[in-house]
């Protein structure tokens, strides 16, 4: 509650103050700063930046794809602007903000001018103070669903769109759209990575 | 396939009409023609042919644009059927528009419609158990509601008859209070249920696990294909391995040469005549034109859906009947019932984490009834029982948005199963309350100009009680199956989010206390059958569209019966 309380009071602030950036990350910025190769329908450039960054740091490319190999950042743009009401796209924007502002109050810079650790070390502090989802049954949360933050949000968010991409679905996971039969008990290494359907 | 006859207006006069084209509506249709009498079926929404009319079926998430989800239009149009929670991309298409069709919710009541041909029959949870006579013994031991004018023995073999053509798999246990069905082989348990299933069976003596007892073919049958694990019923199976009526019933009934199907057919009353003292057709509005037709008929089913039945009857007034047609109890919109649902217990399973499994099941575990079947297992906090449904499997990486990591490795270790999960959810017997009602909502009216329905209907303190112990000995049981970091929960959701809204017209042996006879005719005008829902006088606590079914043959074979005696 502090933190939420302390973001509220930071968000103005911040927001005029990151007009204006500080030595400090002019200079980690050189190296950092993203440059978008797509236009996003909702988002800002900025906003889209911020995104692409943080689903960057969630789901990086390893031998496998990353979350930008996939363009989860795109869809997350899709995601706002089709699936959020008005209401939804207002208070996203707004926990956007509140993000940044934590984060430059932190570290005196924006998250995309953050160094790698830095960001590790931001998003780590997130994780504990985000909130969780509660259990589903199908499809419905089990007992009142607090709200949960804005990283939790897009966390789960990227995962989605990571996980639901063609690429991965076909590629990586284990895909059979038929199987034919159940098999309630088997090796697990007759399947190896998770079915993903 | 299919071609379906469309064309009413060849005829208005037919042997038989049948409201309502769903689980009972199909087979009464099915039933009626092949008994040789010319049927007409009046559908309000459109027509969905089998595999045809199956858009989805094959689609994968990345196919549909938001990945299967619905944005905020949408979900305006299905309100309710969000509420529900099942409506998405891939199904929205046989989920009801809520805008267009309005209800009031006097207090909180779901009410999730499927304006199409096969109705519900294309989106239910497939469940089908037996009644026994504990249930159909139960208000004339407890004094709640009215008897039952039926017992078993009455209806056993008619769902013996609609087994065999429906198709249940399932494991036969002999349990009294569970009758076996005609069973096709049972779907598989997989490693983690097996365990607990001993365990639960070991810790408490009389309670049995079993595999959902389901509408999907494990083997083919009548030339429809076995189920494929693909997990895709809700779009509509182009195996035709779930029965539906669009799959099973209407293609038997079209086949005779003897029905015709009417879309967009809204049915606004049934004909009384006062002077013949019986139904004689029923008037529509056409949802596309607006234009009003009356068809006639000998006899007429009512198998609109629990509540849109019991709205047609409210709204069918006549000289004789000036409350509704049937309405001489004052019983007609009374006593509406559903399962609480949502209440129980998940958690995490430890070990087997070299075991998976292959297939989409798309069906679960059972857990019978186990308290007041007899006198050892009675209980004074409540009447009546429950059972429990629920399964068992490995997290995927949706488990991934609450775990607090990130990056490569994070990412990597998602591409394996997580950790066994296990849940159960109660399935509570709801008592029929003569004050959860529904009435017409005259002053607001509908598109059409049709009176809506108000549904002022609520659980209370049995139902409560029940409740709680489905909470606490959801808990028990797995803690005692060695279930780990165990979540009890209680949504405490409000009525009709079972989906198995009930009762409103029920049978009886007394006309002054109830709507139907025994066989499902409204007791004053004995050529009107109402075998959906509606006709239910209590509410057991197992799936009841399975009872549905065998009630409805049963009546059918009563009516051809009875018209060939000349006595309707």
């Amino acid at each position: 509650m502090d933190r939420r309380e302390a973001l509220k009071k930071t968000a103005l602030a911040a927001g005029s103050a990151a007009l204006v950036p500080s030595l400090f990350s002019l200079l980690q910025s050189c190296q950092q700063k993203p440059r978008l190769s797509w236009e996003p329908i909702f988002l800002s450039v900025d906003q889209a930046e911020l995104i692409s960054t943080l689903v960057d740091t969630l789901l990086p490319k390893t031998e496998t794809p990353g979350a930008l190999d996939v363009k989860v950042d795109i869809f997350i743009d899709l995601v706002f602007a089709k699936l959020f009401n008005k209401e939804g796209q207002k208070a996203m924007i707004t926990e956007m903000n509140r993000f940044d502002a934590f984060c430059s109050e932190k570290y005196r810079s924006k998250f995309i001018e953050l160094s790698t650790e830095d960001r590790k070390e931001f998003l780590k502090e997130e994780e504990s103070e985000s909130g969780k989802y509660n259990g589903k049954v199908w499809g419905t949360a089990v007992g009142v669903q607090k709200p949960v933050g804005f990283y939790r949000t897009i966390k789960s968010l990227a995962l989605w769109g990571y996980f639901s991409s063609e690429e991965i679905g076909k590629n990586v996971l284990n895909y059979d759209p038929i199987p034919g039969e159940y098999l309630g008990c088997i090796p697990l290494s007759d399947v190896g990575n998770t079915w993903s359907l | 396939m299919a071609n379906y006859n469309i064309d009413a207006k060849k005829n208005m006069t037919y042997d038989a009409i049948v409201i309502g084209s769903g689980i009972s509506g199909g087979w009464a249709a099915k039933e009626l023609c092949e008994a040789g009498l010319k049927t007409l079926v009046l559908e309000r929404g459109r027509i969905v042919e089998h595999v045809v009319d199956y858009p989805t079926m094959n689609k994968d998430p990345w196919d549909l644009e938001l990945r299967g989800a619905l944005g905020p239009e949408d979900l305006k149009k299905h309100a309710i059927g969000a509420r529900a929670g099942f409506v998405g991309a891939n199904n929205e298409h046989f989920y009801a528009n809520d805008e267009e069709n309005p209800y009031t919710e006097v207090k909180p009541f779901l009410w999730v419609r499927g304006h199409q041909m096969g109705g519900r029959s294309l989106l239910w949870g497939k469940q089908c158990y037996r009644w026994s006579d504990l249930d159909f013994e139960a208000n004339a031991k407890d004094g709640h509601g009215v008897d039952w004018p039926l017992r078993y023995r009455d209806i056993e073999s008619w769902y013996t008859y609609v087994e065999k053509f429906a198709g249940i798999s399932g494991q036969a246990l002999g349990l009294p209070q569970l009758p076996d069905s005609h069973f096709l082989p049972p779907m598989e348990l997989n490693c983690v249920e097996k365990d607990i299933k001993s365990r639960i069976e070991k810790e408490f003596p009389g309670r049995v696990m079993t595999i959902g007892r389901a509408a999907h073919l494990t083997e083919p049958l009548n030339g429809r294909g076995q189920c494929q694990f693909r997990n895709r019923c809700d779009r509509g199976c182009p195996y035709g391995a779930y029965f539906s009526s669009n799959a099973v019933t209407l293609p038997a009934a079209n086949a005779t040469g003897n029905l015709t199907i009417r879309p967009y057919s809204i049915v606004n009353s049934i004909i009384y005549d006062d002077k013949k003292g019986k139904a004689t057709g029923v008037r529509i509005i056409d949802a596309e034109t607006n234009e009003h037709i009356e068809f006639y008929a000998k006899i007429i089913f009512c198998n609109a859906s629990s509540l849109s039945t019991t709205q047609i009857l409210l709204n069918s007034t006549s000289e004789r009947f000036e409350n509704g047609l049937g309405n001489d109890s004052g019983e007609l919109g009374h006593n509406l019932m559903d399962h609480t649902y949502r209440v129980g217990a998940m958690g995490r399973v430890e070990g087997y984490e070299d075991n998976y499994y292959k297939g989409r099941r798309p069906n679960g575990i059972y857990i019978p009834r186990y308290v007041n079947i007899d006198e050892k297992t009675k209980t004074d906090k409540f009447v009546r029982g429950f059972g429990y449904q629920g399964g068992g499997g490995r997290g995927n990486w949706s488990a991934g948005a609450n775990q607090e990591q990130f990056g490569a490795e994070f990412k990597d270790s998602l591409m394996k199963p997580g950790p066994w999960e296990f849940f159960i959810t109660g399935f509570a017997e709801c008592l029929p309350y003569h004050e959860n009602k529904v009435t017409l909502d005259k002053e607001n009216v509908d598109k059409w100009g049709q009176p809506t329905l108000a549904i002022d209907c609520e659980f209370k303190e049995n139902e409560k009680a029940i409740n709680r112990q489905i909470k606490a000995d959801a808990v028990e049981m797995l803690e005692k199956a060695g279930v780990k970091d165990i979540v009890g929960f209680d949504n405490e959701h409000e009525p009709g989010y079972g989906i198995h809204e009930m009762g409103t017209a029920r049978m009886g042996r007394d006309p002054r206390t109830s709507v139907l006879n025994g066989t499902n005719q409204i007791h004053a005008a004995k050529n009107v059958f109402v075998t959906d829902g509606a006709c239910m006088t209590s509410s057991s606590c197992v799936n009841p569209s399975l009872t549905y079914m065998a009630l409805t043959a049963r009546a059918a074979n009563h009516a051809i019966s009875e018209l060939k005696k000349k006595n309707l």
